[in-house]
This record gives structure tokens, C-alpha cells and sequence, in this order.
């Protein structure tokens, strides 16, 4: 084994770089931010009714109408710890999202590899239009 | 309405079995809410948006180590997501009888595959094609167990975009991450090392449930209520088992979960069969 071999990563010079480190803390941050939220609205229920079950349901909606509606919620009126959940459920379905978005900006921005670029696009446009579903 | 307590425990048992298993945190969980009295297509979807939270949590970790190939996953990812729509877009026409048989046969199939042990010496790959060299999927990563560099030249990937077509839609169609199915695509057809598989794979699965996720949330099968216990249950599970207990490895104890799925996956089937779901 030479001793190329057994040097650990020079992560400088390794492929994939920056995009590597943007996938991995999209995705962190998301998950993250997520469970924060959802714990934060859980406890605010518990101490405002003494206990963890949420009764409130979501009607038929697209995730684009899921999140604006949230959205919504926080900027007209009082918060409420359902608002908060469903926040973090917003957060956690948008990550993989963002994370394609960062994927596409990235191979345009920094690679200019315009052939991941129409693939990453390809797969942006199809989740996108899954958000539009309805 | 099952309580919070209940599901949360739940979730963790499956995240934890999962974990250890390799098989993901949904193969355990949907017959588990079943069985809680939960609708399989309500228990499918709580599921999927599970996956989402479990796959984007270790592929964090597994991306920034750099052992995941990025450009085979944003590659096969477009095979994946429309798998997945498909596939959850067939659960919401599909009968509760078919889905319970079919969820079944994957448990029973499952249990046949981990009496099996895996092959270690994977058969030599053929010579790296035009279309896969094109693609660019060449990749290296640092291997910290046998501390050196390991380089490797995925091949056959235009066999993998069909599979992982059909990998995605049983992922959509059953709301579990079909993890393992996908680990042994890039690792029998595309003749990538393992490590690289399990992490590629980690990563595509949560594009791939956000494909499907979508799909359930429009038809309002995504109850917040439910689904708050499982993800926090699944995500605490898969964390333990990921990090305090060791990876599956003594034949006892695979022999104590090859009983379990073979458990959950009878019950589903005679469900499906006798139909007093």
C-alpha cells in the first residue's frame, strides 16, 4: 500500500467539493429546523391543554397551498402551537426540495456541468408539479 | 385516535429495527399502525413523510463524509420520483385488500432475503460502458475501516434508471424507502461498493418520498397528529440504532427480526385474504 493510499482524504482536492457540503447542510438544517418545530408546537400544546394529541386534520391540499396557508397563519393572526406543527412539517417536506434546488444552482453556478444541470432540473420540474397536485 | 404515547413508541421500535436492519423504518411501521387500527393508506402515507425525515437525516451526515456520489444519485433520482408518483398514485385506486396482500408478500420477501447472507465477493462488473462514461459517475471516497482511499467506476447505468424506476414506485406505492432494493441495484447492476450504495441511496430516498408525500398530502390521507409522534418516534429510533447499537451482524438476533417480518407480513396477507380490515 503506498503511502498515497493511506493518507486520509485531502478534502481540498477531492471532486464534489462545495457541493457536497451544500447538500449536507441543506438537508441538516431542514431536519434540524423540522423536529425543533414540531417539538416546540408538541410542548406548546401540552402545556396549554395537558395533553400531546392534535386533533386538527388537513383537507386535500397541495404542499404549495399546505405551506402558503401556514404561512399565512403566522403573519395574520396570533400563533398557535398547530401552526407551529405544521410548520415543521412544511420545513421537513421542503427540504429534499431545497435541496434539488441547491443541487441545480450549484451545477449551473459553480460547476457549469450544464448536463446536470438539465438533470437536476428535470427532477425540480417533476417535484414541482407534485407540489401543484391536487 | 391512537395515543401520542402509543405511536411515538411505535415509530421508535420501527426506526430502531430499521436502523439495524438496513431496511428501513416504513417495512415495520405501516403493518405496526395497521394493527393499531390505523387505515393502510392513511398508515402508507404517515409513513412516507417518516422516510422523508429518516433519509434526509443520515444522508446529511453520510454526504458531508463525502462517501455518497452525488452525480449517481441526481442522476437516478429522475427515475425514482416518477416511480414514486406512480406507484402512491396507484395506492390511492388500489383496493385495501391488494395493498395488505401486496405489503405482505414484501414483508414475507424480505424475511426470504435476510436468511440469505450477502455475498460478499461481488462478481467482477463488465467494462465501464460509452453512456455510463458519459454520465461521469466515476467516484472515489476515503474508507476509514481499511484507511485508504478506494476509487470505483459505477458501469450499466442505463439497466439502473429503469430499476430504480421500479424501486421508486414500490417506495410510493407502499410508503416505505425500498432501501434495500435500491442498495442492491447500484450494487449487482452498477458494481458500486457498498458503502457508496447504502449512502447513494439515502440520499435519493428522500427526493424520491417527497415525490410520494405529495401525491398523499393532496388527496388528505396526512393527518399532522399522527404523523408528528411517528416522525419524532422513527428520527429517535433510527438515531439509536444507528448510533448506539452495533449494525445487525449475529445470526440470533437476524434470526429474531426474520420472525418478526415474517409475523407482520403473514398477518398482512390473511388480513388482505379474509378482507375484515
Amino acid at each position: 500500500m503506498s503511502e498515497e493510499d493511506t493518507e486520509a482524504p485531502d478534502r481540498s482536492t477531492l471532486p464534489g467539493l462545495g457541493m457536497d457540503t451544500v447538500v449536507g447542510y441543506v438537508l441538516l438544517a431542514g431536519v434540524l429546523l423540522s423536529i425543533a418545530l414540531i417539538v416546540s408546537g408538541l410542548a406548546w400544546h401540552w402545556a396549554a391543554t395537558g395533553h400531546l394529541e392534535l386533533t386538527y386534520r388537513i383537507a386535500g391540499m397541495n404542499l404549495l397551498q399546505f405551506v402558503s396557508s401556514d404561512a399565512g397563519q403566522f403573519a395574520s393572526r396570533p400563533l398557535d402551537p398547530q401552526t407551529i406543527v405544521s410548520a415543521g412539517m412544511a420545513v421537513l417536506m421542503l427540504t429534499p426540495y431545497v435541496r434539488v434546488i441547491a443541487s441545480v444552482a450549484y451545477f449551473a453556478l459553480a460547476e457549469r456541468n450544464w448536463k446536470y444541470v438539465a438533470f437536476t432540473t428535470f427532477v425540480l420540474g417533476v417535484l414541482t408539479y407534485t407540489l401543484f397536485l391536487r | 385516535m391512537v395515543p401520542f404515547w402509543i405511536l411515538f413508541l411505535v415509530a421508535v421500535a420501527a426506526g430502531l429495527v430499521g436502523s439495524m436492519t438496513g431496511m428501513g423504518g416504513g417495512v415495520v411501521l405501516v403493518p405496526a399502525l395497521t394493527l393499531l387500527g390505523v387505515d393502510i393508506k392513511h398508515a402508507i402515507a404517515t409513513s412516507m413523510i417518516a422516510v422523508i425525515a429518516t433519509s434526509s437525516g443520515s444522508a446529511a451526515a453520510y454526504v458531508r463524509d463525502r462517501i455518497t456520489n452525488l452525480k449517481v444519485g441526481m442522476f437516478l433520482e429522475m427515475f425514482t420520483i416518477l416511480g414514486a408518483w406512480v406507484g402512491a398514485s396507484i395506492t390511492l385506486a388500489a383496493g385495501r385488500r391488494w395493498l395488505f396482500i401486496l405489503f405482505g408478500a414484501i414483508l414475507l420477501a424480505s424475511a426470504v432475503s435476510m436468511l440469505a447472507e450477502r455475498r460478499r465477493d461481488r462478481q467482477a462488473a463488465p467494462e465501464q460502458d460509452k453512456f455510463t462514461h458519459w454520465l461521469e459517475l466515476e467516484g472515489s471516497y476515503y474508507d476509514s475501516a481499511e484507511q485508504q482511499r478506494i476509487d470505483y467506476t459505477p458501469r450499466r447505468a442505463y439497466l439502473g434508471g429503469p430499476f430504480m424506476f421500479g424501486a421508486g414506485l414500490i417506495a410510493g406505492l407502499l410508503g416505505i424507502g425500498a432501501g434495500a432494493l435500491k442498495v442492491l441495484i447500484f450494487d449487482v447492476v452498477m458494481g458500486m461498493p457498498s458503502k457508496v450504495s447504502t449512502t447513494t441511496s439515502d440520499l435519493i430516498i428522500g427526493v424520491t418520498a417527497l415525490a410520494g408525500t405529495s401525491v398523499y398530502l393532496a388527496a388528505g390521507l396526512i393527518d399532522p397528529g399522527r404523523a408528528a409522534p411517528v416522525i419524532l418516534g422513527v428520527l429517535a429510533g433510527a438515531y439509536v440504532g444507528t448510533r448506539v447499537l452495533v449494525r445487525l451482524t449475529n445470526r440470533a438476533v437476524r434470526m429474531l427480526f426474520v420472525v418478526v417480518l415474517l409475523g407482520l407480513g403473514g398477518q398482512m396477507v390473511w388480513r388482505g385474504i379474509q378482507g375484515g380490515l
